[in-house]
């Protein structure tokens, strides 16, 4: 917290991620840059589809099979405790580590969290809570505890040594710190004796057991109701506040990432179209597609009678046959003929901290 | 809460907490023990096990190379009431005469009313080491040796050799028993293994495990078994052929398992808890090991039930060929052995006792294999 502000954790550059299926090659991710800092949450926009959870996938090097990573960088600035006396800086590219090998495993679940969309069944159905706790420290040799605690002790075993009882009170520590009820209990209650949102519960534990310096949150809330939701994000934030935790957050509910996110990356078919401050971006919306976005989302006073709620027309593309010049140029409200269909927009400056991909805001 | 504290009974709280927190075992247990097939195949095995594996020298009258005079007797008749009509509470039985007859070369063997010898229970008899530790003498049943030496109790007839048939298929159904036990935990090591492997990584792994699987199918089993059996070395002792025989049963009964254990990785690598796991930095083989194949235990453990009496079927007719264990060795299969000749059937019938310990045995499992079935899917009705 004392650090200096807008410190960057990981830097994406230029990532690209293909799949080679068996009708082409689809790019799920295409020349994509971010930059997250750390301590501050960067929400990522965009509807299913865009790439927004293959940019996630990518950062901890788990791109499932057949995609690959075949061109950009992804470089996280790694800071370890050298056993509390000093901290050592280092610069690890992600997407050159072996995804098997030690190192990024020791990343995995250690130093990047990863919390995801359906939490009925992120955890494993023959484990307490208390174990997955426990294992999840384990796996990082931390000082650990947690059953859902099982769950979480499985993070917390991985990244410290401890015993038994340890792993215990340290799966107890982390069910009551993400405001689980009787978490002396529920460390060992198994997944099916849990609700929806207790469950994501844990797994924002397990996520948390090993202090991890960033959380990826893939649409965290998506499957929960609109109360535990709120309950889910309020502890996020509180939790983020407190170990100076960068988040990424996932989503495609605006409501949501306007609570969350300092900054806002809005993706459109594997590419990034804008990226500004939450206020900025939703005050001053530069591209045709974020400013679509925003209108779809329903207002509750100012709506008219009869009036129909605002949708983008037309249909996202075939990912194999992409559009030519811009992706978004077949839907957009603003297109403009014989330039917006030949020529591929750049990553623009419009302000400060405003960037768009747009070539409204280009001169050609 | 104070005032609900007050109102409710203690007991209350604890039997819903406890209703709440009922896990996956408990309630296998119990639908489990709701099944009166399954928990009487279950009892019967405890009992076969207990009895024949760990404690046959105590449940046999006689140690297992005691051979007496009494050679191809049928099973000695156990009387109540004597010659003169007299009730007696303790069982007896009488002193057996031998006769020769010197042109067929049969013994036959008549009863001396004369001499009766009560059954005792706890008799000292031949000393052995129970557990294969504490030295005692002490047997379930039996005449008392020490002062009648020469009266016997035959409960299943004896053999050619004089020794008592239910003294043997004590110590037969102890190999016989443990090697379709031993050799089933080796079918699920290999098979369970391999096949969490094969589905996990999928690919050229897949590829060579599943061939090497349908290859080994493909084979005709019983040649298979002579040609592996046939390559164990006749000066091995009985103890390394014993354990060679039980790999060579694995050997040929993993391949099924690990088809099946493959197939149920298939849909759970796909679960969520598998990238869960794998963002939290878990290695491949804790994947594998300790995420994926718990899911797997109970059809496991309902297919291993359900092939130990292949193997033990498998063991017998081995050696029924003579191509499994051989003598000194004892097991049910050696036992068929020796009875497996028109002379003996004819001579012996009572040999043929090893049968319906096969059987029961078998359909114990069986019932036990079915239970286990139904009770690992507590959720499931029928």
């Amino acid at each position: 917290m004392n650090a200096p502000l807008n410190e960057p954790l990981i830097e994406v550059k230029d990532l690209r991620v293909e799949f080679d299926v068996r009708d082409g090659i689809v790019k799920a991710v295409d020349g994509l840059n971010l930059t997250i800092y750390r301590g501050k949450t960067l929400g990522v926009i965009g509807e299913s589809g865009c790439g927004k959870s293959m940019t996630a996938r990518a950062i901890l090097n788990m791109i499932p099979k057949p995609g690959k990573i075949t061109q950009g960088k992804i470089i996280y600035h790694r800071r370890m405790q050298n056993n509390g006396k000093s901290q050592l800086d280092d610069i690890v590219e992600l997407t050159e580590l072996d995804p098997d090998g030690k190192v990024i495993r020791e990343i995995r679940g250690g130093e990047i969290g990863m919390i995801f969309q359906e939490p009925m069944s992120s955890l494993t159905p023959v484990y307490t809570a208390g174990i997955h706790i426990n294992e999840a420290v384990s796996l990082h040799h931390l000082t650990p505890v947690r059953k859902v605690g099982d769950q979480i002790a499985e993070q917390v075993m991985a990244h410290r040594t401890v015993t038994k009882e340890e792993a215990r009170e340290i799966a107890i520590k982390m069910l009551r710190q993400v405001g689980i009820p009787k978490p002396d209990q529920r460390v060992d209650s198994y997944p099916h004796q849990l609700s929806g949102g207790q469950r994501q519960r844990v797994m924002i534990a397990i996520a948390l057991s090993c202090e991890p310096a960033m959380l990826i949150a893939d649409e965290p809330t998506t499957a929960l109701d609109v109360s535990i939701e709120a309950g889910i994000l309020d502890i996020m934030r509180e939790l983020q506040e407190s170990v100076n935790m960068a988040i990424m957050f996932i989503t495609h509910n605006l409501g949501v990432i306007a609570s969350m996110a300092e900054e806002i990356v809005v993706m459109y078919m594997g590419k990034a179209v804008e990226q500004a401050t939450v206020v900025e971006l939703f005050k001053n919306p530069k591209h045709p597609y974020t400013q679509a976005l925003l209108r779809s989302i329903p207002h509750l006073h100012e709506k008219k009678k009869g009036e129909r709620l605002a949708s983008i027309s037309g249909m996202t593309p075939d990912p194999f046959n992409l559009p030519t010049g811009c992706v978004f140029h077949p839907r957009c409200p603003m297109f403009m003929p014989g330039k917006c269909d030949k020529i591929v927009p750049k990553w623009t400056k419009v302000d400060e901290e405003h960037w768009v991909s747009c070539l409204l805001y280009e001169e050609v | 809460m104070a005032v609900v504290e007050q109102t409710q009974p203690v007991a209350a709280p604890s039997a819903k907490q406890k209703q709440v927190g009922q896990s996956y075992w408990s309630l296998v247990w119990w639908k489990f023990k709701r099944n009166r097939t399954a928990v009487i195949g279950g009892i019967i095995l405890v009992t076969f096990y207990l009895s024949f594996v760990f404690i046959p020298e105590f449940i046999s009258p006689y140690a297992l190379e005691n051979t007496s005079d009494y050679a191809e007797a049928g099973p000695t008749r156990i009387h109540f009431v004597d010659a003169e009509g007299e009730f007696h509470a303790r069982p007896f039985v009488y002193g057996m005469e031998q006769k020769v007859d010197f042109v067929t070369r049969s013994r036959t063997y008549t009863e001396d009313t004369t001499r009766m010898y009560p059954i005792q229970f706890f008799v000292r008899g031949d000393p052995y080491k129970l557990f294969g530790l504490i030295p005692t003498d002490l047997h379930l049943y039996g005449v008392d040796q020490k002062s009648n030496p020469e009266a016997i109790v035959l409960l299943m007839g004896s053999d050619a050799l004089g020794r008592d048939w239910f003294t043997r298929i004590m110590y037969g159904g102890r190999l016989s028993l443990t090697i379709g036990l031993i050799g089933q935990i080796l079918t699920i090591v290999f098979g369970l293994s391999l096949g969490v492997i094969s589905g996990f990584y999928g690919g050229a792994v897949d590829q060579v495990i599943q061939r090497t699987t349908e290859f080994l199918n493909a084979f005709p089993q019983i040649p298979l078994f002579m040609a592996l059996a046939a390559a164990i070395p006749t000066f091995w002792s009985p103890l390394a052929v014993f354990f060679i025989l039980s790999i060579i049963l694995s050997f040929v009964g993993w391949g099924g398992l690990a088809r099946q254990v493959r197939g149920l990785i298939l849909s759970l690598r796909e679960r969520e808890y598998v990238l869960a796991a794998k963002s939290a930095g878990a290695s491949d083989g804790r994947i594998m090991f300790r995420h994926l194949m718990p899911g797997t235990m109970s059809h496991v453990i309902v297919i291993a039930t359900l092939a130990i009496p292949g193997m033990i079927l498998a063991e017998t007719a081995l050696s029924w060929l003579g191509l499994g264990l051989r003598p000194p060795l004892t097991s049910w299969g050696v036992l068929l052995f020796d009875a497996a000749t028109v002379r003996a059937i004819h001579n012996t019938p009572w040999e043929l006792w090893t049968v319906p310990f096969i059987i029961v045995t078998v359909l114990a499992y069986n019932m036990l294999g079915d239970g286990l079935r139904d009770a690992l899917d507590p959720y499931g009705t029928r």
